[in-house]
């Protein structure tokens, strides 16, 4: 059964607007921190892509639990805007993670030696890159609209439990990857105080960047379904 | 709960969900499965023939030297039955679809969860006898020393449960599409590795002979692994199957 949506704007709204401008903005101010911040003790000056790297992963995970939001609300209520808004998280977990395992690649080519490792932290990253992979490959594959978003959001859902996985994988298996930089279920820090304004503003900035093209994205969700609906 | 009383006792199906009834209706559903599969046998012998091949391509590719197999021994146990778990995956609703009984099964009466644990439960009796005949074989074949049977069949039970839970909800998910058995292990495999990574390390331990307790976390880990899927799985049968 299709109910009928009530016709989305064709402007964008200010929020969205306010979220990408304050973002691109704050990524300035990061990148002014980044770049001044004091060398590390043995790595010197190469250590400066984990503000971005932390930064990326953290906002990749966040979007697995923003699918893993909307997955839950389109089982429940079964609105197709929540459908879109999965799909559109989804999106941005591949967009997140690819970026923070291509800097996690360049910064272990100098570090470690070697563009990519065996080890538990890379190896479940790539797993759960691939999981939202899967989650792409399924929707092509599906026709039926309801269906597809049935069996998405299914994906949606489990393929969560991976981030915690993640998270938790250089604690559980020891691995060369370096441990937390802020521990979550501990509360400790591993970051040194001068560094971490450079850190948080990173992270600020991505995050408003990530809920900036969220709400860009769904715009254009909505936007292409309406033309669909309407048979444009 | 909702014992609904006005169905007549003695009926194929039991029907009522309280008390006993759920379980008696996962045992009818898995036993009626298996029967049917052991009646047809054309699935089960191809995939334990596709898995016989299979063992031996990579004999052939691991060997001839036996510290080069026993080696490789743990790994090709995992794969073989990741790829059978594809294979048998299909099974489990394969005949529901094929013979239009799905739509039969979903009309009666009551919840939905107990067609998820019988599927899970048949899906794990296929899963742990292709797991032991493949024990026995790379045992055989790749030197895996049975000398921890227990440790093995411990891990071959955590591992096939965690493994069947995704399979069997991701098959009645798909039981329906066309290209399922193309997608299945897609979504499959990415969803499982951590089962089979953690069966392997657990595996590797035992075939070298470190002592049972240094394996306890792996099959920490594969208990968690099974609980959450299974719990998240059976919450989402019901929502992603009907219709």
């Amino acid at each position: 059964m299709q109910t009928l949506e009530r016709t989305p704007t064709t402007r964008l709204d200010g929020l969205t607007l306010a979220l990408l401008g304050t973002g691109t903005l704050a990524f300035l101010v990061a990148l002014y921190f980044v770049l001044t911040s004091p060398p590390e003790v043995s790595q010197g000056y190469v250590y400066r892509i984990v503000f971005v790297h932390i930064s990326s992963a953290w906002v990749g995970y966040l979007a697995a639990f923003g699918c893993l939001a909307y997955s839950v609300a389109y089982l429940v209520t079964r609105r197709p805007a929540h459908d879109r808004m999965a799909a559109v998280m989804a999106e941005l977990i591949l967009l997140f993670m690819g970026l923070t395992l291509v800097q996690g690649m360049l910064y272990a080519r100098p570090t470690w030696g070697v563009y990519w490792e065996w080890e538990p932290r890379l190896t479940t990253t790539a797993i759960l890159f691939a999981v939202y992979v899967g989650y792409f490959v399924l929707r092509a594959a599906i026709e039926d609209p309801e269906l597809r978003a049935k069996a998405a959001a299914a994906v949606g859902i489990l393929g969560v439990i991976n981030v915690p996985i993640s998270y938790m994988s250089v604690i559980w298996w020891r691995s060369l990857h370096q441990v937390q930089s802020f521990n979550l279920t501990t509360g400790k820090s591993q970051f040194d105080p001068a560094m971490l304004p450079a850190l948080l503003v990173t992270l600020a900035a991505l995050t408003l960047l990530f809920l900036g093209f969220a709400r860009f994205k769904g715009f254009l969700a909505a936007q292409s379904a309406h033309q669909e609906a309407i048979g444009g | 709960m909702r014992g609904d009383r006005t169905w007549p006792r003695g009926r194929a199906i039991p029907d009522t969900l309280g008390g006993g009834g759920a379980v008696r209706r996962i045992f009818w559903l898995a036993w009626r499965d298996l029967t049917l599969e052991l009646r047809g046998r054309a699935g089960l012998l191809a995939v334990v023939f596709f898995l016989t091949v299979m063992l031996l391509i990579l004999g052939l590719a691991f060997g001839p030297y036996p510290q080069d197999l026993r080696k490789a021994a743990p790994g090709v146990l995992w794969v073989a039955l990741a790829f059978a778990g594809s294979l048998l995956a299909s099974r489990a609703f394969g005949l529901e679809v094929e013979d239009g009984t799905l739509d039969d099964l979903l009309l009666t009466p009551g919840g939905k969860e107990w067609i998820y644990y019988g599927k899970l439960l048949f899906q794990m009796i296929l899963l742990l006898a292709v797991g032991l005949i493949l024990i026995v074989f790379t045992a055989g074949l790749f030197y895996l020393p049975l000398a921890a049977w227990p440790g093995l069949l411990l891990t071959l039970l955590l591992g096939t449960l965690g493994y069947a839970s995704v399979s069997t909800f991701y098959a009645g998910m798909l039981a329906r599409l066309r290209g399922r058995d193309v997608l299945l292990p897609l979504l499959l495999f990415p969803i499982v590795v951590p089962v089979v990574l953690s069966s392997v390390q657990a595996t590797i331990g035992l075939a070298q002979g470190l002592p049972v307790a240094e394996m306890r976390h792996w099959w920490q880990l594969l208990l968690v692994f099974d609980v959450i899927y299974v719990t998240v799985c059976s919450l989402l049968f019901p929502w992603v199957l009907e219709g």
